[in-house]
């Protein structure tokens, strides 16, 4: 079994995870608050959804170029491929934290407000841990899918082993040689992984905090 | 003190003029829609009115011209406000003690002063056994109490309660009443009530606002205002039943419908030959078997009995004026009366208070609004 595909598949998909939920619950914070410009920002982050990941990777590929970040180029680099990946999950970061930020009552806020907590405490002390199922299913979600990632990781960073040769890719790349079995124990481990990962979140997170406290 | 003077045009008309003093407890009734939360929102800065100045105890929490000269805009946190939410609206991830804890997380105590304040809130509302509870594990009751200790842990310099009671059973109702009583007593600060139960507010506040399309329309002890509202809206708003019409002119109050005149006295505000609106209390009526010289003959039309009370409808003869009589059950049995028998009613014109016929989009209201009592 291709144990490297699998490890760099984790890596990717733990760094995704790890920068993007910072990004998530900012990015989602700012546009629970928007008004007019929100319908057009949230088209604008929801893209990466209904693209296909082929045109993704296609602009990626051509917009890094002979870029490098660092001096690490960005084509066919587990730098670019990060940074694909971070753009590609960008809606399953927000969208669920975004949900859980749009769920609190906005009374639960006021109610902080003339408590004479400050923004940063609002946050901190009432929205952060109202919203923390929202914040563990995006985390859950963006893990698991970038584990599952094709695509785009096939366009940027192609296929160079222990560098950019993801699990999924792995499993691409035995089917061609007609490694059937290879593929089909990779195929497995990758459905394991997903599959916990998803049911943890489920497990530990999935009762509705807001909802068994009646006050949504 | 507490002082509230704001207008506005848009989102929603608005024209408050009210002062609350410290320890009085000053309730805000109206019909649903009157704007009473809005005025509560607004100075607890949770609103923002286009002019007017909101100050509490010479402190100005906000300010503004009209013009779009903001002088003074405290945010909510900066204003030492104690707000009760109609729906308690606690922290739900907090327990009782957690959610008393959060408005001390700026005063600079340590966490075990934090901790002896909230625990002592707590048992001065009755629940300090319940303080590690979580609040879907309360009762609506429970939970107003936390949200109680919770509005004053700042030792806020005003307390604004919006509808406090609506959501919550009689019973435990007059448990809090009893609270309420007696806190206000102990913390001498102004109290705002919002309420649409005219009954609580005649109950608790010292002196009631009345409310109608963003309007403050009269500002007065209960029982002048039940007595003397100061125009027909106010009177309709606090469910006066006797509310007559007619014509007055030189002391002399003409009935409409009817042939009586009446005597009545008028701090000379009402102009020659106004048409007014009149109301009468249930003191100013008498009813009894023969006539008399200033009594008017009347039909009983109705007759509900309500235990000890009976409610009577009598119709002035010949008119088509219906009042409603109020006597207790001994005295309806006394007079022998049954319905459609002939009574004689005296109404007292030494009680009956006339007030201007204000229609509704009447701009002299605004000018009426600011008058203080």
């Amino acid at each position: 079994m291709d144990i490297d595909a699998i490890l760099l598949s984790l890596k990717l998909a733990f760094w995704t995870m790890a920068l993007m939920l910072p990004f998530g619950i900012w990015a989602a914070h700012k546009l629970v608050k928007l008004n007019k410009s929100r319908p057009w920002l949230e088209a604008a982050l929801a893209l990466p959804l209904v693209l296909p990941p082929t045109v993704l990777g296609y602009y990626f590929l051509v917009s890094f170029g002979n870029t490098s970040f660092f001096g690490i180029p960005l084509v066919f680099s587990f730098a670019g491929i990060l940074i694909a990946s971070l753009i590609v999950n960008i809606p399953f970061a927000i969208q669920p934290i975004q949900r859980a930020f749009e769920a609190i009552n906005p009374e639960i806020r006021e109610a902080a407000q003339v408590s004479g907590l400050s923004n940063w405490q609002i946050f901190r002390l009432i929205e952060l841990p109202l919203s923390w199922r929202g914040i563990t299913g995006a985390a859950a979600l963006t893990f698991a899918h970038t584990l599952g990632e094709f695509g785009v990781v096939l366009m940027v960073g192609g296929a160079i082993p222990g560098e950019t040769k993801t699990a999924s890719i792995a499993i691409y790349d035995k089917v061609q040689s007609f490694d059937t079995s290879g593929a089909g124990s990779l195929a497995l481990v990758l459905l394991g992984i997903s599959l916990v990962c998803i049911a943890l979140s489920y497990g530990i997170f999935g009762r509705n905090p807001n909802r068994r406290r009646g006050i949504s | 003190m507490l002082k509230v003077k704001i207008s506005q045009l848009l989102p929603s008309p608005l024209q408050i003029n009210l002062e609350c003093a410290p320890g009085e407890l000053h309730a805000l009734v109206g019909p649903s829609g009157s704007g009473k939360t809005t005025v509560l929102r607004t100075i607890a800065g949770l609103n923002k009115p286009a002019s007017g100045k909101i100050e509490c105890n010479s402190e100005a929490w906000f300010e503004a011209d009209g013009l779009g000269n903001q002088v003074q805009q405290l945010p909510p946190a900066e204003r030492s406000c104690g707000f009760l939410f109609q729906q308690y609206a606690l922290f739900p991830h907090l327990t009782a003690l957690g959610n008393v804890l959060i408005p001390l997380q700026n005063s600079g105590l340590t966490s075990s002063e934090r901790k002896e304040i909230s625990i002592d809130l707590l048992e001065r509302m009755g629940i300090a056994s319940l303080s590690d509870r979580m609040p879907h594990q309360l009762s609506g009751g429970q939970q107003q109490r936390v949200a109680l200790a919770r509005a004053l842990a700042r030792q806020p310099k005003a307390l604004l309660l919006d509808e406090p009671f609506s959501a919550i059973d009689a019973p435990t109702r007059q448990g809090l009443y009893k609270t309420l009583a007696e806190l206000r007593s102990d913390l001498n600060i102004p109290i705002l009530l919002v309420t649409h139960d005219l009954r609580e507010a005649d109950l608790l506040a010292d002196r009631i606002t009345v409310i109608d399309q963003g309007i403050s329309l009269q500002t007065a002890a209960p029982q002048t205002l039940f007595q003397k509202p100061r125009n027909s809206r106010v009177a309709e708003l606090v469910g006066i039943s006797n509310m007559f019409h007619g014509v007055f002119d030189s002391g002399k109050l003409t009935w409409d419908g009817c042939q009586q005149v009446f005597n009545v006295a008028d701090k000379g505000k009402i102009p020659p030959k106004a048409r007014v609106a009149w109301v009468i209390p249930q003191s100013g009526l008498s009813v009894h078997n023969g006539p008399s010289n200033a009594s008017v003959p009347a039909i009983v039309e109705k007759m509900n009995s309500l235990g000890q009370i009976a409610v009577i409808q009598l119709r002035i003869q010949d008119s088509e004026n219906t009042i409603e009589w109020e006597a207790s059950s001994a005295e309806v049995k006394r007079l022998q009366m049954e319905v459609g028998c002939l009574m004689h009613l005296e109404l007292d014109g030494n009680q009956i208070h006339i007030m201007p016929l204000r229609p509704i989009n009447d701009p002299r209201r605004f000018q009426e609004s600011t008058i203080p009592t």
